[in-house]
């Protein structure tokens, strides 16, 4: 990523933080850990299994509401994000863990200090995967785990340019997939399926499951409206990578 | 042969279609370079391909074999198999015809006639990779591979299976998705009597895995938007510019 993209999204994410975090503040402000736009339990989804004892990085924690439940749970969780704005928010609802002010490719910690690098839609979407992709392989000791949530390549072509609106239909090209801006939104990133495999590979990273969400019948989500959660009960909208570090 | 209700149909279906087969398969014998299916992106570009010479090699619903010669050509001992006996009957005329001979077997991917542990390489180019059950065949690939042999499957794009038309089946495929993608397994069509299967991205990565294998790669191939149109007219060459019209997938046999 470029060091402008990353300026640009953390002066967005400061002017965004107070409004986000009060519009979703019922949906993720939750007794168990739960993955993405319609808060499915890990307890289900059993993506990143025990925690105890484990050196955790949530990598872009907004709010850090994930790793305070994780904290719970008896892991050592750090909390990163390139946002101060975030990252306050995240000290008023109780974190008494370290949160650290950094841009995604400028994590602050030697190499292999995490046993879990993990964001439920944080830097893995909001920076260049061609910097988020080495920085945690860098981050994760050997056998470690890289987990995130993304908004699915497929979802990315259906959205209508002219209104906000998905639907079945391809309104853009798959190959180039790459950066993504809307007005006044935080720049976001992606790459093709494939192109996510390549990247995890060229870093040593295995990827042990892929798991497309498909929202529950009567779903409902401050991030989606209803016509948008049809849409992803019978497309993925969102999916989450499980990646093992194997060198 | 002890066949699945989709193989017996597919079996009927392929003997049919054979003849329509034998032309395609006479300039794909005759080519010197390894290209991938309909896009006909050349292996060279791609790299998917792992190590072949003297290595055991399996091509799983080989047809007329062409895939088989290409790799016999670099050095592999290769093996056919094949549902259909009269698509091996033109694969045994091509053999013939190009003064080359390797064992061509009839029987289904679903239940593989070889010992454990007997192959480098299991490979297929819309063979069982589409025809046969990938729940049935991939547990009977793993079977008969080596530790550290490889599967590399050629099957049609995901966006391409969502957007196929299925009633004007002379249509190429267009933009719209016309049927969803959770629940994507077996798929008959209104045109024929054959069945084919087809996978999401997570249901292949979870069926590799669970059968021991280490999922190295998805090449996602691109067409060239100028080559001339493919026979079977699924995707105009614009649309496989665009969008993924093929797909193939490497795993390797970790344990």
């Amino acid at each position: 990523m470029s060091q402008p993209d990353a300026e640009l999204n953390r002066r967005r994410w400061d002017a965004l933080s107070d409004e986000y975090q009060e519009r979703h503040r019922e949906m993720l402000g939750r007794a168990e850990p739960r993955w993405g736009m319609w808060q499915i339990p890990e307890s289900e989804l059993l993506i990143l299994g025990d925690v105890s004892g484990l050196d955790v990085l949530e990598y872009g924690c907004g709010a850090a509401q994930w790793s305070i439940l994780l904290a719970r749970q008896g892991a050592r969780p750090v909390g990163m994000d390139n946002s101060a704005r975030q990252l306050e928010h995240a000290r008023a609802a109780g974190a008494d863990f370290p949160l650290v002010h950094a841009a995604a490719g400028e994590a602050p910690f030697p190499d292999e200090s995490f046993d879990i690098v993990f964001c439920d839609h944080g830097a893995m979407t909001f920076a260049d995967p061609e910097v988020t992709v080495p920085e945690v392989a860098r981050l994760l000791r050997p056998e470690g785990l890289l987990a995130f949530s993304h908004t699915t390549p497929l979802s990315q072509l259906c959205w209508r340019d002219d209104e906000e609106v998905i639907d079945p239909e391809l309104h853009r090209p798959y190959f180039g997939l790459g950066r993504v801006e809307w007005e006044d939104e935080p720049v976001a990133f992606t790459r093709t399926q494939g192109e996510w495999f390549k990247l995890f590979r060229a870093r040593g990273l295995t990827v042990e499951r892929l798991q497309e969400v498909q929202p529950p019948d009567g779903a409902v989500s401050t991030y989606r409206s209803d016509q948008e959660t049809d849409w992803a009960r019978r497309w993925p909208m969102e999916q989450i990578w499980a990646v093992r570090k194997w060198t | 042969m002890d066949l699945s209700d989709h193989a017996a149909r597919n079996r009927a279906e392929w003997n049919v279609w054979a003849a329509d087969y034998v032309d395609a398969g006479r300039r794909n014998w005759s080519a010197d370079r390894i290209t991938w299916g309909m896009t006909r992106v050349p292996e060279d570009d791609v790299q998917v391909l792992p190590v072949l010479d003297g290595r055991g090699v399996l091509e799983a619903g080989c047809g007329t074999a062409y895939v088989s010669a290409w790799l016999a050509r670099r050095g592999a001992r290769v093996t056919g198999i094949d549902v259909s006996d009269e698509q091996l009957a033109t694969a045994r005329r091509f053999q013939q015809e190009f003064g080359l001979e390797f064992p061509l077997v009839h029987g289904s991917a679903e239940s593989l006639p070889f010992d454990d542990e007997s192959f480098d390489l299991v490979v297929s180019e819309y063979g069982a990779s589409i025809w046969a059950d990938p729940y049935v065949w991939i547990p009977e690939a793993a079977r008969v591979l080596r530790p550290g042999g490889h599967i590399v499957l050629l099957v049609n794009g995901t966006l391409l299976v969502l957007c196929l038309p299925d009633l004007d089946a002379d249509l190429p495929a267009g933009t719209r998705f016309l049927r969803p993608y959770f629940g994507m397994h077996r798929f008959e069509w209104t045109e024929d009597d054959s069945v084919d299967f087809h996978l999401g991205y997570g249901d292949w990565v979870a069926l590799f895995r669970a059968n021991g294998f280490e999922v190295e790669e998805l090449v996602e191939l691109r067409g060239d938007p100028d080559a001339a149109p493919s026979r079977h007219n699924l995707f105009t060459p614009a649309w496989a510019a665009q969008w993924p019209a093929e797909e193939i997938w490497r795993a390797r046999k970790t344990a």
